[in-house]
């Protein structure tokens, strides 16, 4: 019996072999981790440090578990979260996040509030319909978290698909939806208002945001990730300004952040849809929309900021491309972070008026310049 | 028309550009003025008035601190003579007392930051006035604010702000009561009984009130009493 699961055991290794990431820098260390673990006397040790280590440089789940996937999103949550908080105070002279470790500056303030959700009673108030209230913050993670699977990074990627970025724009359409459905569960005046301006926004930004991209898959000629970033020796941002410029705006308007903050409107409307939520029903939905604009920001960072290319570190190996496409997002989402504290907040009206009017219209002039680079030959 | 429209537009960017340079500018270096502080500590004016302290050895139980106070704070209480206590929860800080007091028996000090844990410990009697509360610096920077023509700045400098009590030493100018009208004096005696210091006698034969200088502390109490007004306080040299 053991020896079939031991023949089973090293089938699977043999496929993880088969697929791993080649990092010279981290070698050496492999190499020292498996000489101490050797020489520990406990059977079949050895092999299952080797089984575990074999899992985790795997190149699909490496790029889906570690980078640019969970562990990355999560340290980038804790991140930005403190980031925005601390820019916001700053130009708006205030001090923002301070107590909560002060050698740095309340770096981990997110951390804490992560863990004072964690141990809150999440409420599940009467009106509420019960099963979709709790279940929908957990669904919305589906297409808020599949894009990670399918945007690749140099060598490392999830699942390789040549229609990557088609999926990608078709699961980031379908967020809304379950915010959507978030305010309906929740049932209650404020949720709806924010539901209907979430539907609202969604309608003004969702066709300039699609055809900014598929603008840009016509300039490029393919909507395989590699085949956009082997052809950006120029950057996208400068061979199409204006699609740049759109999917920007567009990317402000689908993460509800100011100053098209619209569908949770503190102000007017305490958080829109997810007004209901408490303890850590409220923390996942929170970050929903920081997640999205994480998946936004890899796209338009493989769109418009050539994707991993930069300077090739030989030490790093193929952990090269995963750590240019995070730093080149990371930057992306923290210049974007400081929009939010420059405008106010647009009126319903006037933010359709954008999304309908000139957003659309250079949406229409960006496609031409891409189909008229992308025919003649291009890059 | 369409001139106007166009310049609109064009101002309208101008503006864009503008919020975003401030906001970078403010991004890299905010012209915040928040003090954090118990870590800094603002400099204030040298006069300011903090929470007051007490010098019994000064103090000729004049009452006129408790008379004056206007949120009626200070209650005399008798220990060796009777002695101002300060109820801090009724203090409105405007120091008249430090101000009336005629032999600078109670001045203030540089502390202005005071917690107390109960009400009941907000109620201060003479004793515990005697000194300034103990203080914990957490403060390693002092700071000031300075406005000028640019606007409003934060200076920060590196020191801790000298807090220590300095003495004042108030010209005393000493006054004795003296009988101006002993004509109209009825005799009441009121003078004799509220004199704290027992330095008014009546001379039975003479038929006159007989003030010992040397005993008078000048706390014109008597005065004030006086029903016929003919007490009055005079200087001498």
């Amino acid at each position: 019996m053991i020896e079939v699961l031991i023949d089973l055991i090293r089938y699977f290794l043999s496929i993880l072999k088969s697929n791993q990431l080649d990092i010279p820098l981290i070698k050496p260390i492999i190499a020292l981790i498996m000489k101490i673990v050797a020489q520990i006397p406990i059977p079949y040790l050895s092999n299952l440090v080797d089984f575990i280590l074999a899992v985790i440089l795997w190149r699909p789940l490496f790029a889906v578990v570690v980078m640019p996937g969970l562990t990355v999103l999560m340290i980038y949550l804790l991140y930005i979260v403190w980031f925005e908080r601390k820019l916001t105070a700053r130009i708006q002279w205030r001090v923002g996040p301070l107590e909560v470790y002060r050698p740095l500056r309340g770096a981990i303030q997110a951390l804490a509030d992560g863990i004072r959700y964690l141990f809150q009673e999440a409420i599940v108030h009467k009106d509420a319909h019960r099963p979709y209230f709790v279940q929908l913050p957990i669904l919305a993670f589906i297409p808020v978290l599949l894009p990670i699977a399918f945007i690749p990074a140099g060598n490392v990627v999830g699942i390789k698909s040549p229609y990557a970025v088609q999926l990608t724009i078709a699961f980031i359409s379908l967020i809304p939806i379950t915010v959507i459905a978030i305010g309906w569960a929740s049932n209650s005046r404020f949720a709806f208002i924010g539901s209907v301006r979430e539907a609202l926004m969604y309608v003004a930004y969702e066709i300039p945001f699609i055809v900014a991209a598929i603008s840009m898959i016509f300039l490029y000629k393919s909507g395989d990730p590699y085949i956009i970033v082997e052809n950006q020796w120029i950057p996208g941002a400068i061979l199409n300004p204006l699609a740049f410029l759109v999917f920007l705006i567009a990317m402000l308007m689908a993460t509800s952040r100011l100053p098209f903050e619209i569908p949770e409107a503190d102000q007017e409307i305490a958080f829109g849809p997810f007004v209901e939520y408490s303890g850590i029903l409220f923390g996942l939905v929170m970050v929903l929309a920081y997640e999205k604009l994480y998946v936004m920001a890899l796209l338009f960072t493989i769109l418009f900021l050539g994707g991993w290319n930069g300077i090739y570190i030989s030490l790093l190996g193929d952990l090269n491309a995963p750590i240019w496409l995070t730093i080149k997002t990371i930057v992306v989402i923290s210049i974007i972070a400081m929009v939010r504290s420059m405008y106010a907040r647009y009126r319903i009206d006037q933010a359709i008026r954008i999304g309908f009017s000139w957003l659309l219209a250079f949406s229409m002039v960006a496609l031409a310049i891409g189909v008229v680079i992308g025919y003649e030959g291009g890059i | 028309m369409k001139v106007e429209f166009k310049a609109r537009r064009l101002d309208l960017l101008r503006m864009h550009l503008d919020v975003i340079r401030e906001a970078f500018k403010q991004a890299v270096a905010p012209d915040r003025v928040t003090v954090e502080y118990p870590r800094e500590r603002k400099k204030y004016p040298a006069n300011f008035r903090g929470i007051i302290v007490f010098d019994k050895d000064k103090c000729i139980s004049c009452f006129r601190c408790a008379h004056i106070c206007p949120a009626n704070a200070i209650q005399m209480t008798f220990y060796e003579k009777a002695w101002p206590g300060i109820d801090y929860t009724k203090c409105i800080f405007c120091h008249f007392c430090v101000d009336s007091c005629p032999t600078g028996a109670l001045r203030s000090t540089k502390i202005h930051d005071i917690a107390f844990a109960t009400m009941g410990e907000m109620k201060l009697n003479a004793v515990q006035m005697l000194k300034a509360p103990e203080l914990t610096r957490e403060d390693s920077f002092t700071v000031e604010y300075v406005v000028d023509s640019q606007g409003w700045r934060l200076e920060k400098k590196a020191e801790i702000d000298e807090l220590a009590l300095e003495q004042f030493i108030i010209p005393e100018k000493r006054r004795v009561s003296v009988c101006v009208d002993p004509e109209s004096c009825l005799g009441c005696r009121l003078c004799v009984e509220l004199c704290p210091n027992d330095a008014i006698s009546v001379d039975r034969k003479a038929n006159k009130l007989n003030i010992l200088p040397e005993k008078c502390t000048g706390c014109g109490i008597c005065v004030r009493n006086c029903p016929m007004k003919v007490l009055e306080l005079k200087e001498v040299k």
